[in-house]
């Protein structure tokens, strides 16, 4: 059997897998290529798996081969049997990423040897490291040009797997403001409390049209993000949630029961060396400067 | 009893008394309960100083004493003691509720610790009878100090009973009986000598009642501020309508039927809004007033409680809320009030649900360990294999020991309020001192007409230096006054909390 010979076998089945992307079996082949022996196709599609230019399935008991991507295809062209396993594995985990110790597990590789191949595919720009946000030492890996999933990003609150506390800082302000804007609605309602209640809840529907108007935010936020964002006001004590008959949440503003107690308006209510401060020694009330700025004034 | 408690309570005793009654005070404070004699040993001072400073102690009821067979013990009350720098608010409060006529009999009689009516109003009168600005008569005194009596904010103070057989005597309480006062007697007391007069019911200050005054007003307060004035009221007829049927220091109220609630409601004439829609209001309070009234029946349109050990607890943690916003600020506060509402809750929860920065979310959560706002909980899972078990931290806020701390931090705020006073007073004595002097003569000089030319000489006497210096020293002053009532404010709310038995 000459080279050239094989050469054309791999060229004909490279051509019936092209016109049929799905996959193409052996008997697609047989029908495609007639004469052709059960050696001689053995051989061919050995050396195209060896160039990794199929997949090879197992569909209904017979064996579905599959042209690859080109994109994949050029990606690992020129890699190793074990980067292509661990290629394989990572694209299979899609946009949700794959731990590093599950495909240690599931390509029987040793750790070192991973982190090389991981290492190679890393700098080819192939593959990506993700930290997820909801376990800070956890990385997992996935195609380079995938969006990481919800779960892995943290969605709108991330930026680069890093918290946007000031996105959600402004955010919290402006709910709030909206809250407030109808807060005093409850009082003296000419209409009766329950109306006036319920003129100054706000459904997380409203709130969330109100923050999308005003246009602060790049990325769309959806209901659920800024109930979040109003959960927020309801633990930091400034305002209460209800819920409505259909099941929806609402929010109203609300005020601390009581005014700031004396306690917070003389400085050692706030002083951070309350437990320090004695009548003798090296902080004392008579001494202290907390004490006179705040009798200056 | 804490250190800091003592701190406060031998500095009260210090202004208020001077520095012997301090030191009996404050050995009476550390050894618990003691016999003079003890009392003589520890301090050192001779003994009659002491028995003088005791029956000052036991005068104002700032200390109590129980005898064993052989010995007499005395022991000091310092919760009373605290209630000194709260003079003023009581005052406040009878002036706004009940006129000057009010506030100077009961000034008068938290001076005395206890005097019979004759004598309280005799005394009252012949201070301000010159004083054209209060124009006091003895009809209107008398009738004052009656409804104070029906009131309950006067009572009889108890009587002394000598058992038989004992040299102590026992202080035995007794019921107050609005007293028949004549007003030809007072009179006739007025003109003569007081020392003859024949009256030997004793009164003293009920203050209690004042208490519950407070209390109150805090409660409608937060109400009025959940919701607006109408529910307020309503809350102070639903407190009203509680003081018919129960001790007013019950955890929780008889029910109010919402009958009674529309009748009293209707009197209610400046409020048309509220007459209209009680039912609703009652409702809105229910829902969203911070868990004050709870409804607890349907029978006659509806029943409501007050739950006052509940509005206590909610205002207590109204007021740790300020505390830590104010020293750890917004976002600590925030997950404190995570964590209060969670119960208990593990770390990583703590930053998804406050929406935080880990790190930040982590040093502000140790912060508030630091600081005793939150404690831990350790949880070790169940040896799993391996031994790896890891443990669990949840984290969780004991609000009875967040108030205990507060507690303290207001003693010591206190303290060293008071003591910055102190040493400003001391420190500005001799200006304080000038000042006063000058002010007197030159109102003496006033009185006699002198011409104005040598009222200004005595006046000038004060150097604009001394003067601008007197001035500020005296604003300063004002300022910690008013900050010591401010304190003492919230040292009620922990109170109210501590009034209720867990
Ligand atoms: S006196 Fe000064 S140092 Fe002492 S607790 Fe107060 S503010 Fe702090």
């Amino acid at each position: 059997m000459s080279e050239s010979n094989d050469d054309q076998v791999t060229e004909k089945i490279l051509n019936v897998a092209k016109k049929n992307p799905k996959g193409i079996s052996d008997k697609d082949i047989a029908a495609a290529i007639p004469g052709l022996s059960s050696a001689e196709l053995v051989t061919a599609i050995n050396k195209l798996l060896q160039q990794g230019l199929f997949d090879i399935y197992n569909q209904g008991g017979s064996l579905i081969y599959r042209l690859k991507s080109q994109a994949s295809k050029q990606a690992v062209k020129g890699a190793d049997n074990e980067e292509k396993v661990v290629y394989n594995l990572i694209e299979e985990a899609g946009n949700k990423g794959i731990w590093i110790r599950d495909i240690r597990i599931r390509s029987n590789l040793a750790n070192t040897q991973l982190t090389k191949v991981l290492k190679s595919l890393e700098s080819k720009k192939v593959i990506k490291a993700v930290k997820c946000v909801n376990a800070s030492k956890k990385k997992v890996y996935m195609l380079y040009n995938l969006e990481p999933d919800r779960s892995i990003s943290g969605g709108a609150w991330y930026q680069d797997q890093d918290f946007e506390s000031e996105f959600v800082e402004i955010l919290n302000r402006q709910c709030l403001r909206f809250l407030q804007q109808r807060a005093d609605k409850i009082k003296n309602n000419p209409r009766g409390p329950i109306v006036g209640r319920t003129q100054s809840y706000a459904t997380a529907a409203e709130v969330q049209k109100y923050i999308t108007d005003l246009g602060i935010s790049k990325v769309k936020l959806e209901v659920e993000d800024v109930i979040t964002i109003l959960n927020t006001l309801v633990y930091d004590g400034k305002a209460e949630s209800s819920v409505y008959p259909d099941g929806s949440k609402v929010y109203r503003s609300i005020e601390s029961l009581i005014t700031p107690p004396g306690l917070v308006q003389v400085p050692c209510g706030v002083c951070p060396l309350i437990h320090k401060c004695c009548s003798t020694g090296l902080i004392t009330p008579q001494e202290c400067k907390y004490m006179s700025e705040w009798l200056e004034q | 009893m804490s250190h800091q408690l003592g701190r406060i309570v031998s500095q009260i005793l210090h202004r208020y008394f001077g520095e012997i009654v301090q030191n009996v005070g404050y050995d009476l404070f550390i050894y618990g309960s003691k016999s003079i004699n003890m009392i003589v040993k520890t301090t050192g001072l001779p003994r009659t100083r002491i028995v003088d400073s005791l029956r000052t102690l036991l005068k104002f009821d700032l200390a109590t004493f129980e005898s064993t067979d052989v010995f007499v013990n005395y022991k000091l009350l310092p919760e009373n003691i605290l209630l000194l720098i709260r003079y003023p608010r009581y005052l406040l409060q009878m002036k706004s509720k009940y006129g000057s006529e009010a506030e100077m009999l009961v000034e008068e009689l938290l001076q005395q610790a206890s005097c019979s009516a004759t004598v309280l109003i005799v005394t009252v009168m012949n201070k301000y009878k010159d004083d054209k600005e209060k124009n006091i008569n003895m009809i209107n005194l008398k009738d004052t100090f009656i409804s104070l009596v029906t009131a309950g904010y006067i009572q009889q103070a108890p009587v002394a009973e000598l058992n038989e057989g004992s040299e102590a005597p026992i202080l035995v309480p007794v019921e107050t009986k609005v007293p028949e006062l004549d007003l030809r007697d007072l009179m006739q007391a007025m003109a003569n000598n007081l020392a003859d007069v024949k009256d030997n019911t004793y009164w003293k200050v009920n203050y209690d009642r004042f208490h519950l005054d407070f209390r109150d007003d805090l409660m409608i307060k937060a109400i009025t501020r959940r919701i607006d004035e109408n529910a307020g009221e309503l809350m102070r007829l639903l407190l009203e309508q509680m003081y018919l049927t129960m001790a007013p220091w019950a955890a929780e109220s008889c029910p109010v039927p919402a009958v009674e609630l529309r009748e009293s409601a209707r009197r209610l004439a400046d409020r048309p809004l509220l007459q209209q829609h009680v039912d609703q209001y009652l409702r809105v309070i229910e829902e969203s007033g911070g868990e004050f009234v709870r409804r607890c029946g349907d029978a006659g349109g509806g029943q409501y409680a007050v739950c006052a050990r509940r509005a206590a607890e909610r205002l207590l943690e109204a007021l740790l809320d300020h505390c830590v916003t104010e020293r750890l600020g917004s976002k600590a506060h925030r997950i404190f009030r995570l964590i209060r509402s969670k119960k208990y809750i593990e770390e990583e929860d703590i930053q998804k649900n406050a929406m935080l920065p880990n790190k930040e979310c982590k040093e502000l959560t140790y912060k508030l360990l630091e600081e005793h706002f939150i404690s831990v909980q350790p949880m070790r899972k169940a040896a799993s294999a391996g031994g790896t078990a890891k443990a669990i931290y949840l984290y969780h806020v004991k609000i009875h020991e967040v108030a205990h701390t507060v507690r303290e931090m207001c003693y010591r705020a206190l303290h060293n309020v008071i003591s910055v006073g102190a040493h400003m007073r001391q420190s500005h004595a001799r200006l304080l001192d000038k000042q006063r002097r000058v002010r007197s003569i030159v109102h003496g000089m006033r009185v006699r007409g002198e011409p104005q030319d040598n009222i200004d000489d005595v006046l000038e006497t004060l150097t604009p230096p001394e003067l601008a210096a007197v001035s500020a020293a005296e604003a300063k002053l004002r300022t910690l006054a008013a900050a010591e009532i401010e304190l003492d404010r919230a040292l009620f709310i922990l109170t109210c909390y501590f009034a209720y038995p867990r």
